[in-house]
């Protein structure tokens, strides 16, 4: 669609205007549950009011938001989480030494993302009876760089190619609350130390990060820059380092475990 | 990571904007950020506009290196570079831009990303949703858990 359409699409950023006014009014709610609190933050309210008033959720909203201010809205994702980002960077700027001092926790954490296939791989093909979109759905946590490696070696129309974007789709529609509700309830039941689920909350896109750290925050408001320093660190590492550690480790132990654990016949097609 | 090797779903949207209309789009970005943060902060509307406007000339540092330099990273980690070579104790006025960007509220800046992306949600994203069913579902929760959880455990014991 041509760049002019995007950027003159007023109806669709003065409904963002909307929503965000509306979010920030709101500001943050914290729901306090048995073992710790889970934060709402004004970045999930407007997610969701983003999906009210999106015509392929909602089909009533097609009065205001139509198919044009959806495709504009796509590439103004990317826009908008760079000033963010690029305020996450003068966090990290004046905590460096913290970050150096942190540094092999640091770049080791990224290892911890192979927790995905210890966790959620045995589950999908020995309880849930996945075939080999397993594979493509377990190796990672699935966002925009883990798909290139599926497409890559296997293709989007395969097995695998569902699987990698079928989590995806989760991550990008409940991935900001997932991570944030972890990242409260770890934090507040005292389990792990703050700096360690800082350093987690990288794993993911910016979004994630945003969402995760911002939990972290509410919960513990006076780590604040450690917390923000940790988590902006992690995730740069994470687009440095986290995609050798998937083509290399993380999609071959995970094609052995198949072998290992998987379906022996040919899987039927579309499982 | 931009840049992928698939026809049917579009990733590269980066690759859609010239620098001209990023650097108008990023304008619009900021705007409604400097209403959210003037909404949510108590810093008033120029503290707000002045942190804004030091982002935004890092954004498009980073856009340029990320269409200048010929190893290839994503704008994210170009324009987040910036943000930090800016502010490092040593740099030259990095004490000025900590205290320019320090009215603008980074959790805020989040929100119309995150408005933005629940319009986004395509018709393609709900097929597919539906059609994997609650089993991708309950996987993807997973997933998401094991990652967070394991990152932190190797974290936790390193640190």
């Amino acid at each position: 669609m041509p760049i002019k359409d995007i950027l003159l699409d007023w109806r669709l950023h003065l409904s963002m205007l909307v929503i965000t006014v509306i979010a920030e009014l709101v500001g943050v709610i914290a729901v306090p549950i048995g073992i710790g609190s889970i934060l709402l933050l004004p970045l999930l309210y407007a997610f969701v009011m983003g999906l009210l008033i999106n015509p392929n959720v909602i089909s009533g909203a097609r009065a205001l938001i139509r198919d044009r201010q959806v495709n504009a809205a796509s590439p103004m994702i990317v826009i908008a989480i760079m000033p963010f980002i690029a305020k996450f960077g003068t966090i990290i700027g004046p905590s460096m030494d913290k970050i150096v001092a942190a540094g092999p926790a640091l770049i080791l954490q990224e290892l911890g993302n192979l927790g995905t296939i210890v966790l959620a791989f045995p589950i999908a093909v020995l309880v849930l009876g996945m075939g080999r979109e397993a594979i493509g759905a377990c190796f990672s946590v699935a966002r925009e760089p883990n798909i290139a490696i599926i497409a890559d070696k296997y293709g989007l129309k395969s097995q695998e190619g569902a699987g990698v974007m079928g989590v995806y789709v989760i991550g990008t529609l409940f991935g900001t609350f997932i991570f944030a509700i972890l990242a409260s309830i770890l934090a507040t039941t005292g389990a792990f130390s703050v700096e360690a689920l800082a350093m987690a909350c990288g794993i993911g896109s910016g979004s994630m990060m945003a969402a995760c750290s911002g939990a972290l925050v509410h919960a513990v408001p006076e780590m604040e820059e450690q917390i923000l320093a940790l988590a902006g660190a992690s995730n740069v590492l994470t687009y440095a380092t986290g995609l050798y550690l998937c083509v290399f480790v993380a999609l071959p132990v995970t094609e052995k475990l198949y072998d290992l654990l998987g379906r022996k016949e040919p899987a039927k097609a579309g499982a | 990571m931009s840049d992928t090797h698939t026809q049917d779903l579009d990733l590269s949207e980066e690759a859609k904007f010239g620098l001209g209309a990023h650097a108008a789009a990023l304008a619009v970005v900021c705007v409604i950020a400097l209403v959210g943060n003037t909404v949510a902060t108590e810093n008033t509307v120029p503290e707000g506009l002045v942190g804004l406007i030091v982002l935004w000339i890092m954004c498009m540092i980073g856009m340029l290196l990320t269409k200048f330099v010929p190893f290839k990273l994503p704008s994210v980690a170009w324009i987040s570079l910036v943000g930090i070579l800016a502010t490092m104790p040593w740099t030259p006025g990095s004490d000025w831009v900590l205290d320019k960007v320090s009215h603008v509220n980074f959790l805020t800046l989040a929100t119309p990303c995150l408005a933005y992306a629940g319009v986004a949600i395509a018709r393609r994203e709900i097929e597919i949703a539906k059609t994997s069913g609650w089993k991708i579902a309950v996987v993807g929760v997973l997933v998401m858990t094991g990652t967070y959880v394991g990152s932190a455990i190797v974290a936790q014991a390193f640190l």
